[in-house]
């Protein structure tokens, strides 16, 4: 953020002097820019600006004390300086330490009450720390001297938002007429200037549901002349909410004849319509529409008046949603013939269109199953077409595509090898558009024929699902790349890619797509689901480090931009936005997989880190958790009967109960490095017993997931895969006992409750000498299942990382690094000895299995690799290369580094175990 | 079949879409919420029935004096929802607004490479108002065309008269 304020005061001397500090400051070069304050302080040692840069500096480059010192000592100064305050406020808004900033301006406000800029700088100081009340009485006092529009409606705007955020009913409506009569006033004296102003007065009267006083408002001239042009559309949710239907009715036709294509009309004009047919016998007057054959007919004008030109989606579609709506409580045949027939006759106008699919496919699911099914093959030949035609032009293969894409969406699913026999057509009729020179993508833009390549892909994939065998997959995967090699725009293809490889269990392939992607900033958080999440799975921990802490890197800037937002939005006199960006906030901070992330990172820096360091999230698990992931990223084409309106809301709470499980165990984890330092006894015993209750915790949410999470979820093509949750709360390794009696080790050690430091010891290398055996038959033996067995593997990596971190706690409590070692062994009494001996058993019991890990990754099964991709684009009669398909190199590539990581950082691990033994 | 309504800041969680077309840039958070912040009628999303970002656009007034006028910064249309139009409604959108704030004239940059969308551009009655060399950083620089139209307030059509002679990006206001 660029430190130099907008405007400098002083045009002088001073600003000449600060300037080069303002340049390094900005430049990032902090050492440079404290060196020039120090300079300019020689000459002038008072100057405030200039230690207010200086603490800045001094903070960047992490010398907190002296900063502080600096800031508080000029606290005390009582400034009014701006240019001071300024700078002030920008180390502690880096500090976090926001009130201050407060307490900054209310001093100087006293030392100059009539500075319009320190009192609004005082009122953003509220804002930042969500005080209304303090924000209503800055805003009041500013506009007392400076009777200004912003300055009284920030303060109506802050009542409104005290009045939002009282729980208390009657002090909310108080509040609430408060405000409104504050509006009332100014509107009366004639005062009201701004369009948002209009929208703040319709926001307070919202929240007193007065929706006859807000179409009054709507319909007076003073709304028309401040927001010109939109009186008509903003009264539909107030009609709706009064139950003026028959009004409703006739606005919405009226900006229909104008908008055709306009869907936000056409659903208001549907619920009157429908609102009005259950009332029945209505006065009769206008013309309403007030029965279903009214309501067809006017959707018929529209469709005859598109005089020539553009074919409009909007009417036709009009056609579909009344025969869904009619559908939900009757019978819609006798007006509108077969649901069928009119997605068909959909399907036939816009077929030439992409949109044509997506459209069809919320009113699929209307349509009676059996009749459906029967008549699916009508989308495929309405146009004349079969799975086997050969359009001619890029324009018939839309067409084409699209009546195959609606053909599979409403007929049953196929056998396996009917969807192989398609899947091969499909993909003989991608090849074939080389010959014909129908692949018309460009490096930016995408072509019709990819349709053909993803198609197949889906086809493959059920196949594969049903035979349980990966050689369709691999030949999804061989189509998609030769796909994006000519198409590299098509993100579909990417997505569907990336999926893939991580089907089949090979995070390094799926990445080496991933970053073509491109993905940053907040799709960080809403894609975060598709590549980040899996990557420490599938055993590549290094690599999900790093895509870890770029999605803590966003959360992070996030939390430290996010009140900045707030600011703007008052100064700029955005009230509605203001209440969306703070909702906005705190969906973010509330992120599930935000969460996840966090402690995913630090339980994978405990395994593959630089140094196994404990850092425990500090951000506590949200109160009300937000599910920011964007499930509708892939394309699915699986018919209605297989789509599932819960796996969001499912999902997501298998990702929350997992946040919680993997919360309370790095909890505990952090407690027991917390009471194994050097604090007084006393408060370890007070961490001991928190380090109890946490895992207790654990331990009991364990078990209920367990009989909870035991049936795993289907595999689909376009959902995220099972959550982590299946595999860990169902391992065969027990984690639930390992880690409860792991953790109470080292807190009963760190307490000095020697035995039973041993006893937990003990039972933790009874457990651990199991595991080997436990997990042996869960090593799959063929590539179908390897997914899995990466993930039972990434589940005992991860305990590998935890109990290595856990040993090196033992042994600092038993031999503090700081003793020598021939000293340690003289002085041990016999109960240390013994400890030492148990904790030796341990280390030696995780050792082992350590070389049983070494030797399962060794023996994984390969990728199966059959494609005959190869052979059938060489019978094209075309001069074109087919280049060299890249699958086959990266399954055995991602595989070998992904052995070859795993295998060096177990080394590290034993040798790091074989340090501690004494 | 669409709708029209305000961009909202939830809006990013769905709008991959639209964004992982690779001339879309999706840019850090604090630009979409500084633009929603000062901008809001400027930023507008069609959306399709069954809920999906179709396309949006975004944009703001600025300028001084005559140079008072409506700044398109980003327009996008998702792949699956291309030549139906979408692009021109939002145009009319925005311009709209600009009418509605009296600016002289609306004005965008794209890429010289970008035929697709100069030729749109032209059709929805925009001109060549000048080129902006190298205004697009990457492997190598591209060159700008800065379009204009000119709003009804712009009587005589001051703003569109083109400028022969290309400038650099500093020297844009």
């Amino acid at each position: 953020m660029a430190v130099r304020p907008q405007h400098m005061h002083d045009g002088g001397i001073v600003e000449r002097r600060l300037r080069p500090i303002y340049d390094w400051l900005d430049n990032g070069n902090n050492k440079k820019a404290l060196q020039e304050a120090e300079k300019v302080l020689k000459k002038s040692p008072s100057l405030q600006a200039a230690r207010a840069l200086k603490a800045l500096a001094l903070f960047r480059l992490g010398k907190r004390t002296q900063a502080h010192a600096l800031l508080d000592e000029l606290a005390a100064e009582k400034l009014s300086d701006d240019t001071t305050l300024q700078a002030m406020t920008i180390s502690y808004r880096e500090s976090q330490q926001l009130h201050k900033v407060c307490e900054l301006y209310e001093s100087a406000v006293k030392v100059e009450p009539l500075n319009e800029e320190l009192h609004s700088h005082l009122f953003m100081s509220y804002v930042r720390v969500g005080d209304y009340r303090s924000q209503q009485r800055a805003a009041m006092a500013l506009y007392k001297f400076a009777p200004k529009n912003p300055y009284y409606f920030w303060a109506v705007m802050s009542i409104v938002l005290q009045a939002k955020t009282s729980e208390d009913a009657t002090k909310r409506g108080i509040l609430l007429s408060l405000a409104q009569r504050m509006v009332d006033n100014f509107i009366t004296e004639n005062k009201m200037e701004a369009e948002q102003e209009a929208r703040l007065y319709i926001m307070i009267l919202e929240l007193q549901e007065k929706w006859e006083d807000i179409l009054k408002f709507i319909e007076s001239p003073l709304y028309s002349q401040l927001v010109p042009g939109s009186s008509a559309q903003a009264c539909i949710p107030y009609l709706k909410k009064l139950g003026q239907w028959r009004r409703l009715n006739l606005l919405c036709k009226d900006l229909l004849w104008d908008n055709q294509d306009r869907w936000d009309y056409y659903l208001p004009y549907f619920d009157s319509v429908f609102q009005l047919m259950k009332e029945g016998e209505g006065e009769g007057e206008g013309s309403a529409d007030d029965t279903a054959e009214k309501c067809h007919e006017f959707i018929c004008q529209l469709v005859e008046s598109m005089t020539s030109g553009r074919t409009l989606r909007g009417p036709y579609l009009a056609r579909l949603e009344l025969w869904k709506r009619l559908s939900e409580s009757g019978d819609p045949t006798s007006l509108l013939g077969s649901g069928v027939a009119l997605c068909v006759q959909y399907l036939r106008v816009f077929a030439n269109k992409p949109c044509a699919v997506p459209d069809l496919r919320p009113y699929m699911a209307m349509l009676p199953q059996k009749e459906r099914q029967e008549q699916s093959r009508d989308f495929l030949t309405c146009l004349g077409f079969e799975e086997k035609s050969e359009p001619e032009t890029t324009m018939d293969v839309q067409r084409h595509i699209s009546c195959l894409a609606a053909w599979r969406l409403a007929a049953a699913p196929m056998t396996a090898e009917e969807c192989l026999e398609l899947a091969n057509t499909l993909r003989t009729h991608y090849l074939r558009s080389f010959s014909k020179g129908l692949l018309t993508a460009t490096l930016t833009e995408f072509c019709a024929t990819d349709g053909y390549g993803i198609l197949a892909a889906h086809h493959y994939f059920y196949a594969a699902m049903q035979q349980k065998s990966t050689a369709p997959v691999v030949e999804a995967l061989c189509l998609l790349e030769l796909v994006l090699s000519h198409s590299p725009a098509n993100f579909h293809v990417k997505l569907l890619l990336v999926h893939l490889y991580h089907f089949l269990g090979n995070a390094y392939a799926a990445d080496s797509i991933y970053q073509r992607l491109e993905t940053k900033h907040v799709q960080l958080v809403s894609l975060g689901w598709l590549h980040a999440a899996r990557v420490s799975t599938a055993c590549a921990p290094s690599r999900a480090l790093q895509l870890l802490a770029a999605t803590a890197g966003f959360y992070t800037h996030h939390a430290k931009d996010s009140v900045e937002h707030l600011t703007y939005a008052y100064k700029y006199g955005t009230f509605e936005k203001l209440v969306e960006l703070r909702a906005w906030g705190s969906r973010l901070e509330a992120c599930v997989w935000g969460g996840i992330a966090a402690r995913d990172r630090a339980l994978n820096t405990l395994l593959a880190g630089p140094a196994p360091l404990l850092h425990a999230p500090a951000a506590p698990l949200p109160e009300s958790p937000a599910d920011n992931r964007d499930l509708n990223v892939i394309v699915s084409f699986e018919p209605p009967e297989y789509q599932d309106p819960d796996l969001k809301e499912r999902t997501f709470d298998q990702e929350l109960a997992y946040l919680r499980l993997k919360d309370a165990l790095l909890s505990s984890i952090a407690l027991c490095i917390e009471c194994s330092d050097s604090r007084p006894l006393e408060e370890r015993r007070r961490q001991y017993e928190e380090l109890k209750t946490c895992i207790d915790a654990f331990s009991e949410a364990m078990e209920k997931c367990k009989q909870k999470y035991s049936v795993k979820e289907r595999i689909s093509i376009s959902t995220p895969f099972p959550s982590r949750i299946f595999a860990f709360v169902n391992s065969p390794v027990p984690y639930r006992e390992l880690y409860y009696e792991g953790v109470l080790m080292v807190g009963a050690l760190a307490v000095g409750d020697i035995k039973e430091a041993q006893e937990r010891c003990s039972n933790v290398s009874a457990l651990t000498a199991t595991a080997p055996e436990l997990l042996r038959p869960h090593l799959a033996t063929d590539d179908w299942l390897l997914r899995d067995t990466l993930e039972t593997l990434a589940n005992y990596l991860e305990f590998i990382g935890i109990i290595n971190c856990l040993l090196g706690v033992c042994n600092e409590l038993v031999a503090p690094a700081s003793t020598k070692k021939s000293k340690k062994k003289a002085n041990q009494s016999p109960d240390e000895i013994k400890t030492t001996e148990h904790l030796n058993k341990l280390n030696e019991t995780v050792q082992s299995s350590i070389t049983f890990l070494e030797e399962a990754f060794e023996k994984l099964p390969l990728h199966r690799y059959e494609s005959n991709l190869e052979k059938e684009f060489s019978k094209l009669t075309i001069d074109k290369q087919f280049g060299v398909c890249p699958v086959e190199t990266k399954l055995q590539n991602g595989r070998q580094d992904m052995i070859t990581e795993i295998q060096n950082l177990l080394k590290r691990k034993s040798q790091c175990l074989k340090s501690l033994i004494h | 079949m669409t709708t029209i309504r305000p961009f909202t800041c939830e809006d990013m969680l769905k709008f991959n879409n639209v964004n992982l077309d690779p001339l879309t840039e999706t840019y850090g958070l604090s630009f979409y919420t500084q633009y929603l912040a000062h901008w809001p009628e400027y930023f507008q999303v069609a959306e399709s029935p069954s809920g999906e970002i179709m396309g949006y656009i975004m944009g703001k007034a600025e300028g001084h004096g005559e140079n008072w006028h409506g700044h398109v910064t980003a327009l996008t249309v998702s792949p699956d929802y291309r030549r139906l139009g979408l692009a021109a409604t939002l145009m009319n959108i925005l311009e709209d607004v600009s009418e509605k704030k009296k600016a002289y004239f609306v004005d965008l940059f794209v890429r010289v490479s970008n035929k697709v969308a100069i030729n749109m551009y032209k059709n929805l009655g925009y001109i060549v108002y000048r080129t902006v060399l190298e205004y697009y950083s990457g492997d190598p620089d591209e060159d700008a065309y800065d379009m204009r139209k000119a709003c009804s307030r712009d009587v005589n059509k001051k703003s569109v008269i083109p400028v022969t002679h290309p400038v650099r990006p500093e020297d844009v206001d």
